[in-house]
């Protein structure tokens, strides 16, 4: 009899503490501030950061990139990658069903991907970067990339959103811009034009307690002075990207919790040896080198942004794979780059024209100033011209810019190859404005490795060329600061200012 | 009357046609919305391909020609970014635009003509210095700078008005203004505040020497009706103008007060489609504008007629 109590004890007990296991309903209101109001819900279609952010909260892809950075299955099950590396099939979950109730299927996957590599999208090439897409079976997809391309992965987590093929097709595109429809954490409910985004929990959601909140809503609110008043009013839950003199303003609010992490964008200062940098001392390596040690990058960081940043020891980041630990910034070494310079045979310097956008980036016309003064330091004389970004950017992409000219250049995949293949392609790509017939070896080379730790070690050596041969001066990577509500739980923001709010609560 | 209307009505045509002229030759020494469009990975072939498929290779007086030809039929095109027709985007941003400038327009009446009327009435005296102030203030105080120390007075410190965007309150499927609005409105018509007190003041200084009224005066009127039926039926031509012109203003967007307040309307539309090279955006926004000035002059000059019976129009 005692033992038949202390079997029922036992079982009692078990039930218990199996009791929180049990799925909390999702709960809450989430409100999140962006900074522009998205242009569209969508992927392909949406312009930038923010609207791919809004975009993500309502979809899945076949995988996901996990807060480690690893890829993990989403809507797929598992893959098999063939022997050559250029075709993976996937098998995907079943039972998976979109918010409008329509299965997803290989179907979806397909429509997916030929409605994303029509011309008319904006990501087109993300979609691209797949040959075929062919269905094998129903829930069975094979996807052809023709040559084996690492960055596959990655760039389906970033870019390919399922959507249902015959919601799709009956609406049409503008109809389904207006009600977009997915498989993610939260289902789209309202979008008041300029004004609001809301999403509502997914009472169907695949993952099991997720999401977290009931309800989601995104403000646009484009003047940062202005966000950070609506997070000390309680309006918001969560403003991003403040000034640091903003944040320390807020560091002291009751009711406010300020953070701060580093995002995955380098500034640098570029030189070119494709159009207007040929034949200029520029192109003499040890004048690169002599450039990078002239610029304290150091006092930048204190000075213009109060020490928030870290010193870019080149261009791949801490958070991307391959980053070489043992690498250093140059450092200000005014000796150093006096002596190189002599060495190149320019000890009183030289002039070179210079540019830089304005109204682009945080005190970047005041870094570029800087940068002119200390330039001059060693005897290079530039004549800086600050142009308004737009203008900037179109002469940057026809690569008619000065011989000298700042930008910066931000990754989301965690990998930092097409940030690489983008500045250093040489024609063609074209925001580069440099060509080096050892980088293109090495970023091919990159770009047909699929073995993480071959390519990691490919990055390494990369960098350490890069050192040698600076086709930069490199500058700085940014902090950025967001400010949020302490009742905000497991909000996780990435590196790239991106963020997946599923597991975000709010407490009561 | 009519033969005047028709005339102002040509007028106001060339206007908006030179308008469409400036702000398409101007937006294209911008630069090129393409390297906008592309991701900064894209091929110079891509940029080129897709520079060829939006026109932008063609001749630029091709492209005006398209551009204008569009606008006689009252399509201005695709939002570059929201891919959408520019003239869908600006109607839906219309209502919380009316509703700012109605709502600071009215603000400025409320204000702006009674102290101009105290003020005038009574110079010297303490209403008059604090009107002059008033008006001297009003036009004088970046909108801007005013708009951001009223947030933080008035929603972060006191907790009256949300910081930012719009609310409205549903009544019989109408969108109604709640308090949302005022400090936006009051930062948006603080300018032509200022304007109303002035020239209300002195017209009615001026107007009030006059023999009429002094004829009013012996006659035994009472000062209310003087003020109503004489002095205020007088200034109100200058204040129409004033008024008509003003509002014109209010109502085409205002960059700053919009994109402060994060309120949804055409300022903050046009803020964000110039930042992005939005060229049909910008250019259906800047029409639309100028539409609305123009149009709002031309029922300004009518209602001088009617303020006034002795101004006729060329008869």
């Amino acid at each position: 009899m005692e033992r038949i109590g202390r079997i029922l004890l036992m079982i009692f007990l078990s039930m218990a503490l199996a009791a929180p296991a049990i799925a909390a309903e999702p709960e809450g209101t989430l409100r999140v501030a962006t900074t522009t109001m998205p242009n569209a819900i969508d992927l392909p279609m949406g312009a930038e950061r923010n609207a791919h952010n809004v975009a993500w909260q309502m979809y899945n892809s076949l995988v996901w990139i996990n807060d480690e950075g690893t890829v993990v299955p989403a809507l797929a099950d598992s893959w098999i990658i063939s022997e050559d590396g250029s075709e993976i099939t996937f098998k995907l979950k079943k039972g998976i069903k979109f918010h409008n109730g329509e299965p997803f299927d290989a179907d979806s996957v397909v429509y997916t991907w030929e409605r994303g590599k029509q011309d008319k999208m904006q990501w087109k090439e993300k979609f691209a970067i797949a040959e075929n897409v062919e269905k094998i079976d129903d829930y069975t997809v094979k996807i052809d990339t023709g040559k084996p391309n690492p960055l596959l992965f990655r760039v389906m987590a970033e870019y390919w959103a399922m959507i249902p093929p015959e919601y799709h097709k009956k609406v049409g595109e503008n109809e389904f811009l207006n009600n977009p429809v997915g498989t993610g954490p939260f289902k789209f409910k309202e979008w008041r034009k300029g004004d609001r985004i809301v999403f509502e929990a997914n009472p169907d959601y695949w993952e099991e307690g997720l999401p977290k909140v009931k309800n989601l809503i995104f403000r646009p609110i484009p003047e940062s002075t202005t966000r950070m008043a609506a997070i000390q009013t309680n309006e918001v839950d969560i403003v991003t990207r403040l000034s640091s003199e903003e944040a320390e303003n807020l560091m002291n609010v009751q009711g406010v919790k300020v953070t701060n992490y580093p995002v995955d964008r380098v500034y640098y200062i570029a030189f070119n040896n494709l159009t207007s940098g040929k034949g200029k001392p520029t192109e003499d390596p040890k004048v690169r080198q002599a450039m990078n040690y002239a610029v304290d990058v150091k006092a930048i960081i204190d000075a213009l942004f109060e020490g928030y940043g870290r010193e870019a020891t080149g261009y791949v980041t801490p958070g991307n794979l391959g980053y070489d630990e043992q690498i250093k910034p140059f450092g200000y070494d005014l000796e150093k780059a006096e002596k190189l310079l002599a060495e190149a045979g320019y000890p009183d310097g030289f002039k070179i024209g210079f540019a830089c956008p304005s109204g682009a980036y945080t005190n970047f016309e005041q870094v570029c100033e800087a940068i002119q003064g200390f330039l001059s330091g060693v005897g290079i004389e530039t004549d800086l011209q600050l142009m308004e970004s737009g203008k900037y950017w179109d002469l940057e992409g026809k690569k008619q810019l000065p011989p000298l000219f700042g930008d910066s250049w931000s990754e989301a995949t965690g990998e930092a190859l097409p940030r690489l293949k983008g500045a250093l392609g040489g024609m063609d790509a074209s925001f580069s404005a440099w060509s080096d017939p050892k980088i293109k070896e090495f970023l091919d080379k990159i770009g047909q490795t699929i073995d993480d730790a071959e390519r990691a070690e490919l990055y390494v050596e990369l960098q350490r060329y890069m050192q040698e041969n600076p086709p930069f001066i490199y500058l700085y990577e940014p902090v950025t600061f967001e400010a949020m509500s302490p009742k905000v739980k497991d909000y996780r923001p990435r590196p790239a200012e991106n963020y997946y709010l599923k597991y975000t609560s709010v407490e009561k | 009357m009519q033969r005047y209307i028709l005339s102002r009505m040509v007028q106001s045509l060339l206007i908006l046609l030179g308008v469409l002229f400036i702000v398409f030759f101007m937006l294209q020494l911008t630069g090129d919305p393409v390297s906008l469009m592309v991701s900064r990975n894209a091929s110079p072939e891509q940029v080129e391909r897709l520079r060829e498929e939006m026109g932008f290779n063609r001749p630029l007086i091709i492209q005006f020609g398209d551009f204008i030809g569009g606008a006689l039929v009252g399509d201005f095109g695709m939002s570059l970014r929201h891919r959408q027709p520019a003239m869908k985007l600006i109607l839906e941003r219309l209502p919380a635009t009316v509703e700012l400038a109605t709502t600071a327009l009215l603000i400025a009446l409320c204000i702006g003509i009674p102290l101009g009327l105290l003020s005038g009435s009574n110079p010297g005296s303490f209403w008059d210095t604090l009107a002059r102030g008033a008006g001297l203030v009003g036009q004088t105080i970046p909108n801007f700078w005013l708009a951001l120390i009223l947030i933080v007075v008035f929603s972060v410190e006191l907790g009256w008005f949300p910081t930012f965007g719009r609310r409205t309150w549903e009544v019989f499927g109408m969108e109604l203004p709640t308090k949302s609005v005022i400090l936006p409105a009051f930062s948006l018509g603080l300018f032509t505040t200022g304007q109303l007190v002035r020239f209300t003041r002195s017209a009615v200084l001026e107007i009030k020497n006059e023999d009429y009224v002094r004829t009013a005066y012996s006659k035994g009127l009472k000062d209310n009706q003087i003020y109503l039926r004489h002095i205020l039926r007088n200034a109100s031509i200058p204040l129409i103008s004033i008024v008509g012109v003003q509002f014109g203003y209010l109502l085409s967007g205002s960059i700053y007060i919009e994109t402060i307040f994060s309120w949804p309307g055409i300022g903050n539309l046009l803020a964000e489609a110039i930042g992005n090279r939005d060229f049909a955006l910008v250019q259906a926004i800047a029409f639309f504008a100028s539409l609305v000035v123009v149009t709002l002059n031309l029922l300004t000059d009518i209602a001088y007629g009617l303020a006034d019976p002795r101004i006729r129009y060329g008869d």
